[in-house]
């Protein structure tokens, strides 16, 4: 009743016991049609030019996420591009999919959540391995404020951390409200007029929400990253060209 | 319970004005630096973009809630 063409598919099972199996289902195939891009993809690979269309969907895709991940992350920023286009994937299809099935897994917010969930942790875990545990705790608590402004820092550590759980919520609530929300505006178009479906014309719109929200969630991801991996990466190499404000100093020095 | 409906959609319709003229905001300045300065376009489009998203969140907030809540009409 959600979709924009309910006739195409009916819902396979409604949740009659409480578990809900739609979304294992549902995600399962997202999962399949995922790995079915990547087989075709992999099939079309040449030493030369690419000439079969997944294949050049896949590199465009690549190329895309590799610069977005050095532009925003810095240098280092390559190897946390197959996260990137795993996650990408798996949200863009979950939502293209919504468009023309009944059910999509990225419109409930227990998937969502549990996204949210990987991605925090991994970036906590990026953290960690980047400055040291220390320094990943350290990174919390704010400037270097000596003296009794020691409480301050105390502060600033429980509200960073206040902060970091708040993103699962902010990252989840919103995939799941653009998605979920444009299924509601649909069928309530939808019922309108009974058998007439209003809300096809707004097929375009819920596609391009599909792309910004699959992008929107990874370059969140990349700036996650890249606050949690830029301070090590300033300390780790002082040669470097000049990034922030970090590296402007030697630079205006040396002149 | 009617007065839950009449709160959902002045709650709606009253975080999608404040943040539909937020990000109205948000989308002048960085059109604007785009066509000041091509150049930098890519780098304000992305921030931009962020600026946006912070934004919206707080209208899917309210929608949130707008949902939860109508689990209580009868």
């Amino acid at each position: 009743m959600n979709s924009v063409l309910p006739f195409l598919l009916p819902t396979l099972s409604e949740a009659t016991d409480g578990i809900g199996w739609n979304i294992f289902y549902y995600s399962g195939l997202v999962i399949f049609l995922v790995f079915l891009f990547a087989f075709l993809a992999r099939k079309g690979f040449t030493k030369r030019a690419f000439t079969y269309m997944p294949t050049r969907l896949a590199e465009h895709l690549l190329v895309f996420l590799d610069s977005m991940a050095l532009s925003v992350i810095g240098p280092h920023g390559r190897k946390y591009v197959p996260f990137l286009v795993a996650l990408w994937l798996y949200i863009f299809i979950g939502n293209v999919m919504g468009l023309v099935f009944n059910y999509t897994p990225t419109a409930e917010w227990s998937m969502n959540l549990s996204l949210a969930v990987i991605t925090v942790i991994y970036v906590q875990y990026e953290g960690i391995r980047t400055n040291g545990l220390f320094g990943h705790l350290k990174h919390f608590s704010g400037p270097k404020l000596g003296g009794a402004m020691v409480v301050v820092s105390g502060l600033i550590f429980f509200v960073e951390i206040i902060s970091e759980c708040m993103k699962v919520v902010s990252l989840s609530l919103r995939l799941y409200g653009n998605i979920h929300g444009g299924h509601i505006v649909v069928s309530s178009l939808n019922s309108i007029l009974p058998g007439v479906p209003f809300g096809g014309l707004l097929l375009p719109i819920k596609f391009f929400t599909c792309v910004i929200q699959a992008y929107v969630f990874v370059i969140l991801t990349c700036t996650y990253l890249s606050m949690v991996t830029s301070h090590g990466h300033d300390e780790d190499e002082h040669e470097s060209a000049p990034h922030g404000s970090h590296g402007a100093m030697p630079v205006g020095e040396a002149a | 319970m009617d007065s839950i409906a009449v709160g959902i959609g002045l709650a709606v319709g009253i975080a999608g004005l404040g943040v539909g003229i937020g990000q109205g905001l948000a989308a002048n300045g960085g059109l604007n630096g785009m066509a000041r300065q091509p150049e930098a376009g890519k780098q304000i489009a992305n921030n931009m973009l962020l600026a946006l998203v912070f934004l919206e969140l707080v209208f899917l907030l309210t929608f949130v809630l707008g949902f939860l809540l109508m689990g209580k009409i009868h």
